[in-house]
């Protein structure tokens, strides 16, 4: 790892190497959208789960600078807002109630970090003491669901889930490909052939429809945490074959190299010979690959909890949150953006992601001619 | 070839009864079933339940339960779905039809725009086409299925393309309605097999005998279509056989969200009623299709290419 690390660096410093810009804006995202899983509670107007029955489905709050009699004002300010039809869900906004917007606002109290106690939010509606906490009118970005709940907290904390389940999964499935792809190329004999039929076969099968019938075993109503649990299990258990083949073919080619019969000479253990020998000179491959199958299971994640079986309401996660998305009705009377905008962050993260995959593919290609070239001149 | 097809076989039908019995532990191991949900409901009493189970026969061991599904399926019934009230085969059959469509219309249109595209990138590298085809490849490849398929259901929320009935449709409305999802789903497949395109006939034609043909003076279309393209299909042919599985996960979602009557559709449907024997039924379907998909490809790559009839026929 210290060594892929060390290589990445020296390649930071060559600005005409292939894949650097890709690899720079991919790592961009993803810390744009790891800061955001961290800070999630700061970044969040109201906590996603508080229901406010008399606001179903409200537009985005528009943020205004100029009130009505046409006077500027320097602080962006909203206007409070009324449902006039709780039919259609039409909204009226009353220009006498003006409500100025502040930074670090208070709100609701959460720990930061996990460690501080602070009732602080980014954004927030200013109110001094005679507006009730009822009266209040609320900061939506991007509106409100049927519920009346924040949409725009709501993705943000959906992050969190989405970005430790993913990534997790994925993870855990390379961390027992690459065991298995280490000791099917080493042990060869049966126990490769073994592992490498069973690889075969969990290829080919529609993995999705597996995970549906593993997901069916267990009840529908899960609490977060262990839907979350259940979930790495299930991708890990269904996810390692294409790793452990591609760990294989690396094994066999390095275990034919003088360095490794060198150490198989000098009576290294097989342990020792896999994890010190092999493993980080096939590290560069293998990590091109985790990021290859990243957004597969980030985007498992998504679609059952978008089917209804991953992550259960009222907690948040970016499929569950699309399912409105999926709701015609909703789609046909009101403004669709803000029912769309988890479809446009899953997006910009899987192309984060891609980006970094395809940043160390090119970066692999362009150190494998650089050595091959040094090894000919030598 | 006979003895691939054959070995084949042997080897498919053993997998799906491994599937089958790991499904059916799954599912009977963690308790509950397709009649607890009537428990919601204060007003069914614990009688009834016992009778609804020991009519369906849940009352009854695993292993007892496991042996009679599989003396159905020997006499080639896959059990009666207690969802449906109706034998799983009468179900799923039509739903079948309607996803093999999806998938291999999807498939036409991926092959279509990989292989037009990947030949014209591969001639020259960093020309216009290859540049074009490396943006197809990230920008299909990142834009998840659900995603799309969410987005094409809010610009045709407004049409008839979209929700209503699904059933007995008139043949020209129903290749309407497919091809929406039908694009959807070929989306990230253009990325897999454009790249294979590309560097398939890239490589083919850095060959010596591509080099000999144009030596003998053969027009460049000839030596595209006729020495390149051959050989380049055996990538593409493999990677045909392993994009069926992944076809036939991500037609879960889009038959989900743009309303298309297929097995994915059914498949959720089994999972939220806990049908085990229309599950069991659905995973068995789509894997022996999948299987079936891989023969397929290997029979066609034996065809394609003579050089691999010399080797081992027991791949």
């Amino acid at each position: 790892m210290k060594r892929l690390l060390r290589q990445l660096a020296t390649a930071s410093r060559y600005r005409n190497l292939r894949g650097r810009n890709s690899l720079i804006v991919g790592i961009l995202i993803l810390a744009f959208f790891g800061s955001i899983a961290v800070f999630a509670d700061l970044l969040a107007t109201y906590d996603y789960r508080s229901q406010s029955r008399r606001e179903p489905m409200a537009p985005p709050s528009s943020l205004r600078l100029r009130d009505d009699q046409g006077n500027w004002h320097p602080r962006p300010f909203i206007y409070a807002r009324h449902l006039v039809d709780p039919l259609e869900r039409r909204y009226e906004e009353t220009p006498q109630q003006r409500y100025t917007l502040e930074l670090f606002a208070r709100g609701y109290s959460y720990k930061l970090f996990g460690l501080f106690n602070t009732d602080r939010h980014l954004f927030g509606v200013q109110l001094d003491d005679s507006t009730s906490s009822i009266d209040a009118p609320r900061l939506n970005w991007l509106g409100t669901d049927g519920l009346g709940r924040d949409r725009f907290s709501r993705l943000v904390l959906a992050t969190r889930f989405s970005l430790i389940v993913g990534p997790l999964g994925t993870l855990l499935a390379s961390a027992l490909g690459i065991l298995i792809g280490l000791i099917a190329g080493y042990a060869g004999s049966w126990l490769d052939a073994v592992f490498m039929r069973a690889a075969d076969v969990m290829m080919a099968l529609p993995t999705l429809v597996l995970i549906l019938a593993a997901r069916a075993a267990f009840p529908l109503e899960l609490p977060p945490t262990r839907a979350a649990t259940l979930l790495i299990t299930i991708f890990v258990v269904l996810g390692w074959a294409e790793m452990a083949r591609l760990t294989r073919g690396l094994t066999l080619e390095l275990r034919q190299r003088e360095f490794v019969q060198a150490a198989v000479s000098i009576g290294c253990s097989p342990a020792r010979i896999l994890f010190r020998h092999i493993l980080p000179n096939a590290a560069r491959p293998l990590l091109a690959q985790t990021f290859l199958m990243l957004p597969a299971f980030l985007l498992a994640e998504t679609s059952l909890s978008f089917l209804g079986v991953g992550l259960q309401e009222p907690e948040a996660s970016w499929g569950n949150l699309l399912a409105d998305a999926a709701n015609l009705t909703l789609l046909e009377r009101h403004e669709a953006w803000p029912i769309l905008a988890p479809a446009f962050v899953i997006t910009v993260f899987v192309l984060g992601v891609r980006l970094i995959g395809r940043g160390l593919e090119r970066f692999d290609e362009a150190v494998t001619t650089q050595f091959s070239q040094a090894a000919k001149s030598a | 070839m006979l003895k691939l097809i054959f070995y084949r076989f042997a080897q498919a039908a053993l997998i799906l009864l491994l599937i089958s019995f790991l499904v059916f532990v799954l599912l009977a191991s963690a308790g509950g079933d397709a009649i607890s949900d009537l428990q919601t409901n204060p007003q069914t009493s614990e009688q009834t339940l016992a009778t609804l189970r020991q009519l369906y026969g849940l009352d009854r061991p695993l292993p007892v339960r496991y042996a009679m599904w599989l003396g159905e399926l020997a006499g080639g019934s896959l059990g009666q779905s207690i969802y449906f009230q109706a034998p799983v085969w009468s179900v799923i059959q039509p739903r079948f039809w309607n996803t093999v469509a999806l998938a291999m219309a999807a498939m036409s249109i991926a092959l279509a725009f990989a292989a037009t595209l990947g030949l014209a990138a591969a001639r020259q590298t960093g020309s216009l086409a290859d540049r074009f085809c490396d943006l197809s490849i990230l920008l299909t490849s990142s834009t998840p299925r659900l995603v799309l398929a969410i987005l094409a259901l809010s610009l045709l929320a407004r049409t008839s393309l979209v929700g209503g009935t699904t059933t007995d449709l008139p043949t020209g409305t129903w290749i309407l309605r497919l091809l929406p999802p039908a694009f959807i789903l070929s989306v990230p497949l253009i990325a897999l097999l454009l790249a294979q395109t590309r560097a398939a006939v890239s490589e083919t034609l850095r060959e010596d005998y591509v080099r000999v043909a144009r030596a003998k003076g053969l027009s460049e279309r000839l030596i595209l279509f006729r020495h390149a393209l051959r050989p380049a299909l055996n990538p593409l042919i493999t990677t045909f056989g392993a994009s069926l599985g992944g076809l036939m996960s991500g037609s879960v979602i889009v038959e989900q969200v743009l309303n298309w009557p297929g097995l994915g559709q059914l498949s959720v449907i089994a999972v939220r009623s806990r049908d085990v024997a229309l599950l069991m039924g659905i995973v068995l379907v789509t894997s022996a299709a999948v299987l079936f998909g891989n023969l397929l490809a290997d029979v066609l790559l034996h065809l394609n290419d003579p050089r691999l009839r010399q080797e081992n026929h027991i791949a």
